[in-house]
């Protein structure tokens, strides 16, 4: 009885032993496993070598310097958060192209003679008065552009882009124009700044175009226009009237004129983009004979070759533009040529109603019978972020105004040299700023589009 | 009258002194009075924190970071004092052993644990995405470009943000929304729920009063036609199923933005200038890994929610459609990564060079013949060229130029802690209908990985895992551990130093990623300092150090120089 008993005993004294040394083993295991649980949970507390105290960024001197400009950034920053959260950014563009949808195209931009910027709107009048879609070939706009203190114009112009399915086009024209500071120091390639004044003109101006465009790059147009002139005087920064100054001076014009123009152009454009062109090239010939009627004394033939190549180099990052404008007007029968329509230069303009590109001279420094003008640009894209574009270009104008074609000198050739800024949204020029040097001096410019 | 005289002086002196008594008293009290006060206004501050609401906005942060910034930050003295000592601004919310403790901002998470590819490949849920038991409730929408996206709620009353896929790009802007955001999670950064959707156009409707911001930039009533208008542009697959990312509007009070610069003076437990903080500093690391261009201060979320009787603020990083080969319009451009919106270091460059330099990006574009060689789901998402060194987001953030061989190798060490499998299980959630897209962005993201290590593994001191057992100072060389280097022609030095001095004790050589500690190199109630560098063969320059305090309990501390 005693025996089982005993070994009964001595059996679960052995179970209970092997059921501790089970659990101190399965403690001991638990307690391997938390300690390093907790050795590895320590590596990431939050037990720092000094305790974390709040500490300015900058030291006081910076503070003290990045003061006033810190002042001005809070309302900076406020209205840029007020303008996104109100979505106005999306609210003016779209402003912008219900305007354009409406038909009128707000216009803005920047003049040579002028810190103030030009504004005005073009009129599609067929899509005012919801014919356009009616009248697919038709066109009839009229555009109003005003510079304070500098001009004001007004465009008018109707016709058809393609007459019956065909390449004939035609128009008709009414304009009035206003330049209230046209600068004028003479005529010749030697004229003095110092001799300078300003004119005021008005012209209003009825004509008819038409022509055949052979090609989307090839079109050839005959023109005949009125032309009514006034010159009004105006007294330029004390200097007084141009009759004044140039007293004494043969000026045909200056009295004013009623012209009559009769004009041929061919024209070809291969360019691939017209505001921002990476190849292809364009060339214009222009043939007018202008006769003066009423009185006037005018009578002359102009010449006029316009040409641009725009060679990729290797890569449509890089550009060079060469550009060559040359125009004579040759008087006929004894005639004049009004100093109002010779050939200028000066002024980083390259359109119908500014005078030719030479970046370091005034607009309209020169006056001549003839220009001769080479522009030689070189383009290279230095930024782009998704559509934005920022472009440095190196330029030089040559050029030089001059009478006849045997008074060329090469003497009297003007040169300016400089670098421009150009960036684009989407190809079209948004801002142009350049600086261009030459022997008058250095001159900024501050526009919205390319000279050429 | 001189006795008079004193004993009125004593008089007045006594009637001084008890005046001097009662003063310190009344003293006492007050500070007493003003020590309870503020006590009281602590805890209750501490129960009743109120944060202002921070606001920010991509023009904002364009004007900020890359007109602002980059003018003021050239009259910061210190700045310029740094960059001329070649001084590192060091990070400061990292502890004894070189980490970044949990917080806010940051909680680890593949850096302390690795997770389960079925956690990776979940991030962060509460829910399993919308609820489609019931049509999901338009409440809101916008249209970016042609593009809309729209606010809903489901039936359990949740809201979440689907933001779709671009014409001809179907899977690309919601699968890269979902994978950064399993990698920003895994990674230890606070992101909101995102979960991809398939849905049919009749499980939506557009509950009454809800609005829309159009393009047009004016907010209108959103209308049941509006709404089906804004569905036709969008991308639909073979069963006729939209799919989207839908982001769980996230419980709790908005707080606006964090900044990436300093700390919300209002939160008292942000106490480090953000951009001293390590996590916030090498984001722009873990960008680069993720083609993240458009990461910025105005993409990200400060959120107020009640934990533990308290309010605190949890940040979140919340928009990720601009990661991997994707931006919110269709595939990333060219250039994106490469260049700052406004960069004026590149363009200076371009400037002096005239025109003959070809950029980084512009070489890469040429070699891919000037347009996206993969599939339309990936996007333009490859290594080639990539330099882990020049990678840029869209604004250019002083914290991510800030960082230091020891922010690098922080980085670096996360970054290798995901396995190639981690890495195509977090790919996976994706859900790309060719599993060759799934292919080529986790091959992307795993070279990608080894490039950026290997960069910040071969700059810093690679040592790290250290532990000492029987007198043995063991540690792991990653750059070797990782085969970015060879264990061959390697060697360690080590420099034992007397605790806060400069003095050296002793200086040993191992190949062997141990070093044996003398027993008399230990203070007896301080700690030795011991400063281990790596030399190898196969390079002339000596790391940086890395700085280990021991005692006789073990390891003390760690600092990685930077």
């Amino acid at each position: 009885m005693e025996e089982p008993l005993a070994t009964k005993l001595e059996e679960m004294t052995r179970k209970n032993k092997k059921l501790f040394s089970f659990l101190c083993l399965g403690l001991f295991a638990f307690a391997l496993i938390a300690y390093g649980e907790e050795k590895k949970a320590d590596l990431y507390a939050p037990v720092y070598t000094k305790p974390l105290t709040a500490q300015p960024l900058k030291g006081f001197f910076s503070r003290a310097i990045e003061l006033p400009f810190k002042l001005a950034k809070w309302p900076m920053d406020q209205g840029i958060i007020y303008t996104e959260n109100h979505r106005l950014d999306k609210k003016t563009i779209w402003l912008y192209e219900q305007t354009l949808k409406q038909g009128v195209k707000p216009l803005f931009g920047f003049t040579d003679l002028s810190v103030y910027p030009y504004f005005g709107a073009e009129l599609n009048l067929l899509a005012l008065a919801r014919q356009k879609e009616k009248y697919p070939d038709f066109f009839a706009t009229t555009t109003l552009l005003y510079c304070p203190t500098v001009f004001f114009a007004v465009d008018s112009e109707i016709g058809a882009q393609r007459i019956g399915g065909t390449g004939f086009h035609s128009k008709g024209i009414v304009n009035y124009d206003l330049e209230q500071k046209e600068p004028f120091y003479g005529i010749g390639p030697n004229t003095s700044r110092g001799d300078g004044t300003s004119y005021r003109i008005e012209t209003t101006q009825v004509g008819a175009r038409a022509g055949y465009e052979f090609s989307p790059t090839i079109d050839l147009e005959a023109g005949f226009d009125y032309k009514k002139v006034n010159i009004l005087n105006r007294a330029h920064d004390g200097k007084g009237d141009i009759r004044t100054i140039f007293a004494g001076q043969n000026i045909p014009g200056l009295g004013g004129d009623d012209l009559l123009d009769y004009s041929l152009t061919l024209g070809r454009d291969t360019r691939d983009s017209k505001d921002d062109a990476t190849k292809g090239s364009y060339q214009k010939f222009l043939f007018q004979f202008t006769d003066g009627v009423n009185g006037s004394s005018a009578r002359y033939l102009k010449y006029q070759i316009d040409m641009a190549k725009y060679f990729r180099l290797a890569s449509p990052r890089r550009v060079l533009v060469t550009r060559l404008f040359a125009e004579h007007n040759q008087e006929i029968d004894h005639g004049d040529i009004p100093f109002y329509n010779l050939s200028k230069m000066g002024g980083a303009g390259a359109n119908t109603r500014d005078s030719e590109t030479a970046r370091a001279f005034v607009y309209n420094r020169f006056y001549g019978e003839s220009v001769l003008l080479l522009n030689l640009e070189y383009r290279y894209t230095v930024m782009e972020y998704k559509k934005f574009k920022l472009k440095t270009a190196f330029f030089n104008d040559l050029g030089e105004v001059f009478g006849k074609i045997h008074e060329f000198r090469l003497k009297d050739l003007r040169e300016s040299y400089g670098i421009g800024f150009y960036l684009s949204y989407t190809r079209n020029t948004l801002l142009n700023f350049s600086v261009a040097h030459g022997n008058e001096g250095t001159r900024f410019y501050v526009k919205n589009k390319l000279a050429f | 009258m001189l006795r008079t005289s004193s004993r009125s002086k004593g008089i007045l002196m006594s009637i001084q002194l008890k005046k001097t008594k009662q003063a310190r008293q009344a003293l006492a009290l007050a500070i007493l009075g003003i020590g309870v006060l503020g006590l009281a206004g602590t805890v209750a501050a501490g129960e009743t924190v109120k944060f202002k609401e921070s606001e920010s906005s991509f023009y904002s942060d364009l004007f900020d970071q890359n007109i602002y910034n980059e003018g003021v930050n050239q009259l910061d003295l210190g700045r310029w004092g740094r960059k001329l000592s070649r001084k590192p601004l060091p990070s400061k919310n990292v502890n004894i052993f070189d980490e970044v403790p949990d917080s806010g901002f940051f909680t680890n998470r593949q850096g302390r644990e690795r997770l389960s590819p079925e956690a990776l490949e979940k991030g962060y849920q509460e829910t399993s995405g919308p609820d489609l038991s019931k049509p999901l409730q338009v409440t809101a929408g916008e249209q970016r470009g042609i593009y809309p996206r729209f606010w809903v709620k489901d039936a359990r009353g949740d809201e979440y943000l689907l933001e779709f896929d671009p014409q001809g790009n179907m899977e690309l802007v919601t699968g890269s929304e979902i994978i950064a955001s399993r990698l920003y999670y895994a990674l230890g950064y606070t992101v909101p729920q995102f979960t991809i959707l398939r849905i049919k156009p009749e499980q939506f409707q557009v509950a009454p009063g809800a609005t829309t911001w159009e393009e047009t930039g004016f907010k209108k009533a959103l209308s049941q036609k509006r709404f089906e208008e804004y569905l036709m542009v969008l991308p639909q697959n073979a069963e006729g199923l939209y799919r989207a990312s839908a982001c769980k509007i996230m419980k709790g009070n908005y707080r606006g933005i964090f900044s990436f610069e300093s700390r919300r003076k209002d939160d008292p437990a942000d106490l480090v200038n953000h951009r001293d903080r390590r996590e916030i500093r090498t984001l722009g690391i873990f960008a680069s890994w993720l083609n993240h261009y458009d990461l910025r201060e105005s993409d990200t979320l400060d959120i107020s929610v009640e934990e533990n009787g308290q309010t605190v603020l949890k940040h979140y990083l919340a928009d990720f459609n601009g990661a991997l080969g994707s931006t919110q319009e269709g595939p990333k451009e060219p250039m994106l990564g490469y260049e700052y919106i406004i960069d004026y270091g590149e363009t200076s460059k371009s400037i002096l060079a005239l025109g003959l330099r070809e950029k980084p990006w512009q070489k890469k574009w040429r070699l891919a013949g000037e347009k996206i060689q993969g599939s339309p789901a990936v996007g333009y998402f490859t290594n080639e060229l990539f330099d882990p060194a020049r990678y840029k987001t869209q604004f250019p953030y002083e914290s991510f130029r800030l960082v230091t061989h020891a922010d690098g190798l922080w980085a670096a060490k996360l970054l290798m802690s995901f396995s190639d499998e981690d890495i195509r299980a977090m790919v996976k959630a994706g859900q790309y209908s060719d599993a060759k897209n799934a292919d080529t962005i986790a091959k992307t993201l795993i070279e990608r990985r080894d490039l950026i290590s290997r960069y910040w593994l071969s700059r810093a001191n690679p040592l790290d895992g250290f532990s000492f057992s029987g007198w043995k100072l063991l540690f792991k060389d990653l750059a070797v551990e990782n085969g970015f280097a060879s264990q061959e022609g390697t060697v360690y030095l080590a420099q034992v130093m007397r605790e806060g001095k400069k003095e050296k004790i002793a200086q040993t050589e191992t190949k062997e990623p141990s070093v044996n500690i003398q027993p008399e190199w230990i203070p007896e109630n301080g700690e030795a300092k011991i400063l281990l560098r790596v030399r190898r063969a196969s390079d002339k320059k000596t790391s940086p150090a890395v700085t280990v305090l021991l005692n006789a309990k073990g390891i003390q501390g760690i600092r990685h120089e930077d």
